[in-house]
């Protein structure tokens, strides 16, 4: 696995790619960043947050619209880990496609922002097109 | 106003749209088939026919690739085919021609059970349940020559002479059907001067992949890349099918081909094309003096013989002309309403296109569109922009393969 890249880089690549986002750090051990973001030319905008705190991973949310709408029929949103908590599923934790050592915004943040345009196809057609595993399982978390 | 990418975006899915409408590669292929097999059954040795080299080709909307599926899958496919003969007995009339192409037909044991009841202009042979299309064919005349003219019509970048691709054909309503036997009397007809004439409007330099030769050739290769225009007819044919059904007064396809290409001023994408057409189509419906009744009447002139009128009808069943207008005002209202949609998300225009088009059209178009998106990441193409965090095919940063997880019950 590489080397963590530190906090301080990560919030100057998130100041560099999202200017105008609500960023605060605690030393090198939490991070949350908060932005507006328009995942296609056509779709709606959306709060996102991610918030990674040492020992704890990184997570990544929908803050608003909440509740996000459902597709006709569906009773929770696909490929996250807490329907209430809008927490999105980006990565398949065994296969560490997500560590520490890879900037957000290479990584988790384009992950959330292909999430909300497969979300908005999700809702007009009930069919995922966004890829992924299901699982009810317990897994380890990334 | 839409922004550059938003339109882009609404074109890409009108494109997908389009292309859920079209006829799929299968049934294209069976019906070239199948007309290809009517064609062997009429040059058949020994058949009076033979001697004039009887051809069958596409016409109508299959020769020009503005063919749609039918709203409900178990409604027939119409297919217009022309049964053209290079000259004939000089004592055959009109009615001798269409008989013996008629019995040519009835000749074949598969073919007798399937032909209508005998139409003014046509045959038509009805397949089965398992084919869903009828063939219209419209015996025709032409003189020696006529297909070297016909290819070269169709490869010449200027647009003259179409006259010349007229053909002839029978008519049972005409005085003279029983007697006349100088075809270059009879009715008169150029649906391939028509088509080339289609093709003028409907050509784009940028797409020289495509080749409007192929449209002519008796068994002309699928066009899975559709032209601008071509999209904007399917569209346009779609919508009328949804909002008349089975009416028999709904606007006719010739008329909406026919203004569309006419007002088409050779926009790049669907949906600019779609715009300008249904802004701009009406402008190309005429008013003429009609010395019969003394009134203007509307008038769509034929691109390929200004003496004919594709909404001659309109006179007589007035409804046509009022549903051609109710329908073309629908059509921009909807349209409207969808672009509306342009900051309140997919799931939206989704929605909006629901009702004018179709829900199982739109929503195929729209999975569609995401697993090309799905590829497209899978590709290493999708990329995300600064500021807005918008993916596409452009951005700063590519994305990086992952995969969804998701939980079906909450942690």
């Amino acid at each position: 696995m590489s080397r963590s890249i530190s906090l301080i880089s990560q919030e100057g690549a998130l100041k560099s790619y999202f200017p105008d986002s609500d960023i605060r750090r605690k030393y090198d051990t939490e991070i949350r960043w908060t932005s507006i973001v328009t995942p296609t030319p056509l779709s709606a905008t959306y709060t996102l947050h991610l918030h990674y705190k040492a020992g704890d991973g990184a997570k990544v949310y929908v803050l608003s619209p909440k509740p996000l709408a459902l597709a006709k029929g569906k009773a929770r949103l696909p490929h996250v880990y807490n329907h209430q908590e809008q927490r999105l599923c980006l990565y398949y934790p065994m296969d560490r496609e997500w560590n520490p050592g890879m900037y957000y915004v290479h990584t988790l943040i384009p992950w959330a922002c292909e999430w909300l345009m497969h979300y908005e196809l999700w809702v007009g057609s009930g069919n995922w097109q966004g890829g992924g595993i299901e699982h009810d399982e317990d897994e380890a978390e990334g | 106003m839409l922004t550059q990418e938003q339109k882009t975006q609404f074109s890409e899915l009108l494109e997908e749209l389009g292309q859920t409408l079209d006829i799929s590669p299968n049934e294209y292929a069976a019906a070239v088939k199948s007309y290809g097999a009517v064609g062997t059954q009429l040059s058949k040795e020994g058949s009076l026919l033979a001697p004039y080299k009887p051809e069958i080709l596409p016409q109508g909307s299959f020769m020009l690739g503005t063919m749609i599926k039918p709203v409900n899958e178990t409604d027939d496919l119409d297919i217009d085919l022309v049964c053209q003969l290079v000259g004939k007995n000089p004592l055959w009339t009109q009615y001798d021609l269409k008989q013996k192409v008629g019995d040519q037909l009835k000749e074949n044991g598969v073919y007798r059970p399937m032909i209508e009841p005998e139409g003014r202009r046509c045959w038509t042979l009805r397949y089965s349940d398992s084919a869903n299309y009828h063939m219209d064919i419209l015996p025709a005349i032409v003189d020696s020559g006529y297909r070297m003219i016909l290819e070269k019509a169709f490869s010449a970048q200027e647009l003259d002479e179409l006259d010349d691709l007229a053909i002839r054909i029978t008519d049972r309503k005409r005085s003279d059907y029983r007697i006349e036997k100088l075809h270059l009397l009879w009715l008169k007809s150029n649906p391939f001067g028509y088509g080339r004439w289609f093709f003028s409007r409907a050509s784009l330099d940028v797409m020289k992949a495509f080749s409007i030769n192929e449209s002519i050739k008796p068994v002309p290769d699928y066009q899975r890349d559709k032209l601008p225009l071509q999209r904007v007819v399917q569209i346009l044919k779609r919508h009328r099918d949804l909002m008349f059904k089975g009416d028999e007064n709904k606007p006719i396809s010739i008329i909406i081909t026919t203004l569309a290409a006419k007002a088409y001023n050779k926009e790049t994408t669907v949906l600019e094309a779609l715009q300008n057409v249904i802004e701009r189509m009406t402008d190309y419906i005429e008013e003429r003096f009609d010395p019969a009744t003394g009134k203007l009447i509307k008038w769509v002139t034929n691109p390929v013989n200004s003496e004919e009128n594709f909404a001659d009808k309109w006179v007589e069943v007035f409804e046509k002309q009022e549903n051609f207008y109710k329908w073309i005002y629908s059509v921009r209202e909807d349209v409207r309403h969808a672009l509306d949609q342009k900051d309140r998300g997919l799931h939206y225009v989704m929605e909006s296109l629901k009702s004018p088009f179709g829900e199982k059209a739109v929503t195929k178009a729209f999975s569609n569109y995401g697993e090309k998106q799905l590829e497209l990441r899978e590709s290493g193409g999708m990329k995300m922009a600064g500021l807005t965090g918008m993916v596409g095919s452009s951005g700063r940063t590519h994305i990086r393969q992952h995969t969804n997880f998701g939980r079906l019950k909450d942690e």
